[in-house]
């Protein structure tokens, strides 16, 4: 028996020792955690960017989205009815479903979340303050960018605000819309002041997209173009005559100029590049689905019946494609706004700000139509290529307030602004019903089902 | 009685040609012959032991034995697989005893494996275990094991995802088990844990079919069981539910399937070959719309530039299916096997060599498979076996399943009408402009590689040591190592020249995947076994430890961009590549006790498992999963009824955490060239932990009129908590979701097998065999809101997970809209012989269990379908304005004809002469999934888009058609 003993036992004490002296934490090989304290500066340089690519995600999107609630187009993909099922047959826009009614949610407050994971370290990072002020103030700015877009999809309900919470902690509450506005407003102030201090350089690079505003100094224009912007859009949709005032202070911290290119502005860059994203919205004339609405082409007519911006951005298709289930919903023309996988999505640019100053101009207490008439005149002339309107400093308000949607309308083709514009202006009742039976215009987005569900 | 019967039972498990000639004083030598009482045939490969004594032999292929007894009377016991034991008394002065065995035609007297090392006789298992035997296994050829399961398991449902070429299938036992976890049973192969993984190709690079870039589920993935040679297992045991399985722990929620491959016996070398050839044909097509003018067409499909002249005159009809799927090309099978040995060593060499030929152009699957066991007795006390095997399969899968990109073949035609000639002009595919991207699928057949291609093996070392054998004592030590590693390399090359290539603006797309799996095993028992000189009562403690350590590292690399002619990735503009890694560790301790008393009527278990795993939030903690369970037999309590044995088992068993839930991973990206990180989506648990299932299982299995018949019913009740929810977060909060424990699934069902033997005479017998089951699923505990799983959104049917409801609820627009879940299922099986013919065959039926048949809701919306006016219209009218999902989910009931196999066994006269004199020799016609019954619209009512999956079974988008096989095939015997 002595042997077996000794041999059971010596397996015994082996196994043991084996199994006990096992280690069997695992860190997770495939992705990074989350950043904490002290962290480096290639660190907080990665989170900038992922702040940018966090934001990007969402843009192709409410493109495409904004585009078909505004009518600038639509999506036939005879593989997904549910771009004309969901948001132009559906009696209600169904909240339960990111990619339509419950979208421009959830992404952007990744986004805003992700800004608030380097907010929170950004204190013990290994950073000079000017550095950490400059970190600040651009993830201020992008967090403010991606509540203006949620808030240009939702605009009756209110939105919570005050997230910066962990996920045990009960939820942020909703405030209302004009609440929400405000917060926007006071974030890209905050951030704008923190920019002041950041010295002359970040400490992280930004990509070609960003590539004329790479300094603090720069960066501070951007900041305030896109005040000018949620400052117009106050003004409008809630009223605000103040306002306009506002955005006439921003635009002259910006980088507002009619001596620089239309095109000078922040962009999204996409590519085919491993890890990267290419944009969704790119496609082939000839077998094209997201399609331009016909009216674009049929207005043209106001305005001698060409304008290089259409021309830039709308090309036919070569062959007439029609929704299968509305026969009389077709279009021959195909998008060519971004014409490759690569082509970049602009975040703001100076077009849009000669706009909104002309219509701040127009539209302030104390208006000043010369000015607004000037800003008109050069988008017609440099843009739309076609001749001045010598009469417009002297027509109504009403009139040129006509004009500006006009020239809103082919400026900003495509960029996510047009639904929008006619919202805040009051015009949506103007835009085209192909299909009076079936059709809806929405005014806007419900709030996320999820968000919904978790508050009982 | 008691000690010797168990000593000769754990011989037959433990002896393999083993002979001991050690301990107890041999006087006399008794030989003898043994053979079949039915066929006179020698049996080789017996057990022969003399009862008191640890003294066995085995017959060789001559039914011989030969081996030493001590003086005086004994009684000689004589059992072999198969076959009814049988006791001869053998006087002091006899030197030979020949026996005759009956056959076992119902499989009484098998041995089951209760625990990781223990086994028990069918007669005492107090668990409802499904045994399948090697012969129903090559009833009829398979491409892959899951298809040979289908309809031989009570309360399983097994189900191929596609018919697609070599495998991807799922094996569910007794309902649903889990929702966000594992799905897969465990299937141990002589006792090492295989892998059964089906790793993505990333066609998704193709189709798009789930956004992202990654490979997707949609993918239609081959688990790797398929990579498994039927003809090499000796025997398959299915462990349905916890009350079984609970000795394999937190792994076996799903159940375990324990498959052991045939070993070799003592004797001179006999080889086996086998030689089939077949063909596999498409069993079933959807048809399309037949236009008879251009007006309708015109109307419907646009183009009337292209529409006008083609059906001037009348519109002419392709049959496009026909076209891609007609392909009839010429399928083999060649396996072939070599089993001999001495008493010291034994061995069993196979190889297997076939290749089944795909009904589309560039499709098919082949293996070729090499393994070889062997036993040897080192000394008198060590025992040495080896079971290693390699193999190598590939298969091409065309494409098929959902897209995004009009290039899956049933995406496209239900938008190309009847009258567009598809077919080359010239070696030139016309460009087809009804999907707008030119897609034309015979082209897409042609030229597009989908390959993928794994060399795998799998190898088990098992020592073990026979520490103390005596009349009363029995104690053995085993220690066991495995490894099961395979590589499995994905090809799929989109060439430039295919029409739809270009629609991207990156024309070419070539994908490589590579994957390696590594599961490593390490084993060891020990069994002791006690039984008191009164015989009264045999005790038998089993405790070990089972350490695993797998890894699974998956790269995939998509080059877009690439010239015509060229394969390699780095000839790609853009390349963009993913890896992936999943590390695991775990291990688990268990213990056993079972005690057989009573004249071997009362079997009583007791056992613990304690596991331990890495993919646990606390890796230190230990979770247990206990087990108890206990049988009566009552013999002959009254005539007509031979045998009676009721049983109650209550077990435990879990289901890991996937790898990675407990991680809160950070998003990655580029932008401009630069590298980021962002907040992730989807927050971990860090207090993870497997879920539970608790299972009770009771039922009786009786034997009827002197084995006339068999009848055992089984019911059982399953409970599943702390399951792996993902529960949604508010979105504000910038998480999508998190993953948290808990809820409470519960599943009722019940299970009834019947075999008859109504016939049985020397020229003629009959054994037919019945099972029916029925599985009802109910949602008790939600600590979320109710969710939608699976599918494509309310209005396209989704499955529900809601409180009080069935856990595979389908829910639309206007509400519940039906259940995958099915009002039953049942099999029926028969092997019939006369004379030198057999006749086998199984039927599989499934009642109820809807399907959500979106292929036909593309038909209709592309106003397509063969019965367009008015039937499709009227649906496409329903589903899209008047929000009826339930249109589109239709009942997926079946009645299908699995196997069928007539054989005729040459005479001896004729086998003589064969080949230098064969030992048998076969001629064999079957066939598989013939016939096919079924109210479901669809290809076939045997699908799932997204693979392998809990709850989202059932969906079908544009499936690879099923298909039927035939194969003519020869036996030969050495």
């Amino acid at each position: 028996m002595r042997p077996i003993l000794k041999a059971v036992s010596a397996i015994g004490l082996g196994g043991a020792l084996m199994i006990g002296a096992c280690n069997f934490e695992i860190t997770n090989p495939n992705a990074p955690t989350e950043i904490g304290n002290n962290a480096s500066p290639q660190r907080i340089s990665g989170a900038m960017n992922g702040l940018l690519i966090a934001t990007r995600g969402d843009v192709p999107n409410w493109i495409l989205k904004a585009a078909i609630l505004g009518r600038e187009g639509y999506r036939i993909d005879p593989a997904d009815p549910r771009f004309v099922s969901e948001l132009i047959t559906a009696t209600n826009l169904d909240p339960s479903n990111g990619a339509f009614g419950g979208g421009q949610w959830l992404g952007e407050y990744n986004a805003i979340r992700s800004g608030y994971n380097v907010l929170n370290v950004v204190g013990t990072a290994q950073l000079t303050s000017e550095q950490r002020e400059g970190v600040i103030g651009f993830t201020q700015t992008l967090q403010a960018y991606n509540f203006m877009l949620i808030l240009f999809a939702h605009t009756e309900d209110s939105i919570p605000i005050d997230v910066n919470r962990p996920l045990s902690a009960p939820l942020a509450p909703f405030v209302t819309n004009d609440q929400a506005w405000q917060h926007v407003v006071s974030l890209l102030d905050s951030g704008a002041t923190h920019l002041q201090g950041a010295g002359s350089a970040f400490s992280f690079s930004l990509p070609a997209g960003f590539a004329s505003f790479n300094t603090p100094a720069t960066f501070v224009q951007l900041n305030r173009a896109l005040e000018a912007r949620a400052d117009l859009y106050r003004a409008s949709q809630f009223s605000c005559a103040t306002c306009y005032d506002d955005a006439l202070t921003a635009l002259s911290g910006s980088f507002v100029d009619t001596t620089q290119s239309l095109d000078l502005g922040a962009y999204f860059d996409f590519s085919a590049n491993s890890g990267d994203v290419t944009n969704g919205l790119s496609q082939q004339v000839t077998s094209s689905i997201n399609l331009v609405h016909p009216s674009l082409r049929d207005s043209l007519a106001v305005n001698g019946g060409s304008d290089a911006r259409y021309s830039a951005k709308v090309a036919a298709r070569g062959s007439q494609l029609c929704d299968p289930l509305a026969a009389t919903r077709c279009s021959d023309l195909s998008w060519i706004r971004y014409p490759t996988p690569s082509s970049p999505i602009p975040l703001i640019r100076n077009e849009e700000l000669i706009l909104i100053r002309a219509e701040a101009n127009n539209n302030k207490t104390a208006r000043d139509a010369a000015a607004a008439a000037a800003d008109i005149n050069f988008i017609r002339v440099n843009s739309g290529g076609y001749a001045a309107n010598a009469g417009l400093s002297g027509a109504t308000q009403q009139a040129v307030q006509d004009e500006i949607m006009i020239q809103r309308k082919y400026s900003l083709l495509y960029e996510g602004l047009r639904w929008v514009d006619m919202r805040r202006t009051g015009r949506l009742n103007q835009l085209t019903i192909d299909v009076p039976a079936t059709d809806h215009i929405f005014s806007t987005l419900p709030v996320n089902s999820f968000e919904v569900q978790a508050r009982p | 009685m008691g000690n010797r019967s168990l000593f000769g039972a754990v011989s037959v498990l433990l002896a393999f040609g083993a002979g001991t000639r050690d301990a107890w004083a041999q006087a006399r030598v008794v030989s003898g012959k043994v053979t079949s009482a039915q066929t006179n045939q020698p049996i080789n490969g017996a057990t022969v032991s003399v009862v008191g004594t640890p003294i066995v032999a085995v017959t060789d292929d001559k039914g011989g034995y030969s081996l030493g007894a001590p003086e005086g009377a004994i009684t000689v016991l004589v059992r072999s697989v198969g076959f009814k034991r049988r006791q001869v008394a053998v006087a002091g002065d006899q030197g030979s005893a020949d026996v005759a065995l009956d056959q076992d035609i119902f499989n009484l007297e098998a041995v089951v494996v209760t625990g990781q090392a223990t086994a028990v006789e069918r007669r005492n298992l107090a668990n409802a275990v499904a045994t399948i035997a090697p012969e129903q296994l090559t009833r009829a050829p398979t491409s892959t094991i899951e298809s040979a399961l289908q309809g031989k398991i009570p309360g399983a449902l097994v189900q191929m995802n596609s018919g697609a070429p070599g495998g991807g299938g799922q094996i569910s036992l007794r309902g649903v088990s889990t929702i966000n976890g594992s799905v897969d049973p465990l299937i141990v192969v002589d006792g090492l844990v295989i892998s059964n993984d089906a790793i993505g190709s990333n066609l998704n690079a193709v189709t798009a079919a789930s956004g992202g870039g990654n490979a997707s589920n949609q993918d239609n993935p081959v688990n790797r069981i398929a990579d498994l040679n039927p003809a090499d297992i000796a025997n398959v045991e299915v462990l349905k539910g916890a009350s079984a399985a609970a000795i394999y722990g937190s792994q076996a929620a799903n159940g375990v399937i324990i498959i052991t491959t045939k070993r070799g016996s003592p004797g001179r070398p006999r080889f086996t070959l086998t030689q089939r050839l077949g063909q596999f044909r498409v069993a079933n097509k959807l048809g399309q719309r037949r236009f008879t003018d251009s007006a309708d067409a015109v109307s419907a499909f646009g183009h009337a530039s292209i529409v006008g002249p083609i059906c001037r005159g009348g519109c002419p009809f392709y049959d496009f299916e026909q076209e891609i799927y007609g392909e009839q090309n010429l399928s083999f099978e060649t396996d072939g096997s070599v089993s001999g040995g001495t008493d010291q060593t034994s061995y069993f060499i196979s190889g297997l060599v076939k290749r089944d030929g795909g009904i589309a152009r560039n499709t098919g699957f082949e293996k070729q498979s090499l393994r070889a066991n062997i036993d040897q007795l080192l000394g008198t006390r060590f025992h040495l076996s080896v079971s290693t095997q390699l193999i190598h399969d590939r298969s091409d899968r065309g494409i098929s399943n959902n897209d995004n990109t009009s290039t899956s073949t049933y995406l496209v035609l239900p938008f190309t009408p009847s009258f567009f000639n598809l077919e080359p002009v010239n070696g030139a595919y016309p460009f087809n402009p009804f999907p707008g991207n030119g897609s034309n699928p015979i082209q897409t057949f042609a030229l597009l590689k989908n390959a993928e291609d794994v060399w795998r093996v799998l190898g088990t070392t098992r020592l073990r040591y026979d520490a103390l054998t005596t009349n009363s004592h029995h104690l053995e030590f085993a220690l066991s190592g495995g490894l099961d590693y395979f590589e499995q390399q994905n090809d799929i090359l989109s060439p430039p020249s295919l029409n739809f290539e270009p629609a991207d603006g990156q024309p070419g797309t070539v994908v490589l995947g590579k994957a390696s799996e590594q599961r490593l095993n390490l084993l060891g028992s020990t069994i002791y076994t006690f039984t008191p000189t009164s015989g009264s009562y045999s005790a038998t403690t089993s405790a070990g430890f089972q350490y695993q350590n797998n890894g699974l590292n998956t790269t995939n690399a998509v080059g877009r961009t690439i010239l015509d002619g060229q394969q390699n990735i780095n000839q790609a503009s853009t390349i963009v590549i993913n890896q992936n890694q999943t590390p695991v560790k775990s291990v688990g301790l268990y213990a056993q006790e079972e005690i057989l008393a009573l004249d071997q009527r009362l079997l009583f278990t007791l056992g613990v498992r304690a596991d331990r795993s890495s993919v646990n939030g606390d890796t230190r903690k230990y979770y247990l999963f206990p087990k108890g369970s206990a049988s009566y037999r009552f013999v002959t309590p009254f005539s007509g009824l031979d045998e009676l044995k009721v049983r109650g088992a209550i077990g435990q068993t879990g289901n890991p955490p996937i790898f990675g839930q407990k991680f809160t991973p950070e998003g990655t990206g580029t932008i401009g060239g630069l590298f980021g990180t962002l907040a992730g989506g989807n927050a971990g648990s860090v207090g993870i932990k497997p879920e539970r299932q608790t299972e009770i299982e009771g039922g009786f299995d009786a034997t009827l009129g002197h084995e006339f018949a068999t009848l055992s019913f089984t019911y059982y009740d399953k409970t599943i908590t702390d399951l792996l929810l993902v529960a949604r977060v508010a979105p504000s909060t910038g998480r999508a979701n998190e993953i948290i424990n808990g809820g409470k699934l519960r599943n009722l069902g019940q299970e009834v097998a019947f075999s008859v033997s109504p016939v049985r005479r020397q020229d003629f017998t009959t054994i037919l065999r019945f099972t029916f089951s029925r599985n009802r699923s109910k949602v008790i505990e939600l600590p979320v809101p109710a969710f939608n799983t699976g599918g494509f959104g309310t209005s396209l049917g989704a499955f529900r997970i809601e409180t009080g409801k069935s856990a595979t609820q389908i829910v639309g627009t206007e509400g519940v809209v039906g259940n995958s879940e099915p009002d039953f299922l049942a099999s029926g099986s028969g092997d019939l012989t006369w004379k030198r013919w057999s006749l086998g065959f199984l039927f599989d039926w499934k009642k109820g269990g809807d399907i959500i048949n979106l292929t036909q809701l593309l038909y209709d919306a592309g106003s397509n379908s063969p019965d367009q006016i008015p039937a499709g219209n009227q649906r496409i009218t329903d589903w899209a304005v008047n929000g009826k999902t339930k249109t589109y989910v239709q009942d997926g009931s079946y009645l299908k004809l699995r196997e069928v196999s007539l054989t005729y066994d040459l005479p001896a006269s004729v086998t003589s002469h064969l080949f230098g004199g064969t030992h048998y020799a076969r001629v064999n016609v079957s066939g598989r999934n013939l016939i096919r019954i079924t109210p479901y619209k669809g290809l076939d009512p045997e699908v799932s888009n997204f693979g392998n999956q809990a709850i989202a079974r059932d969906i079908d988008v544009a499936p690879f058609p099923p298909s039927r096989s035939f194969f003519f095939s020869i036996d030969l015997g050495f």
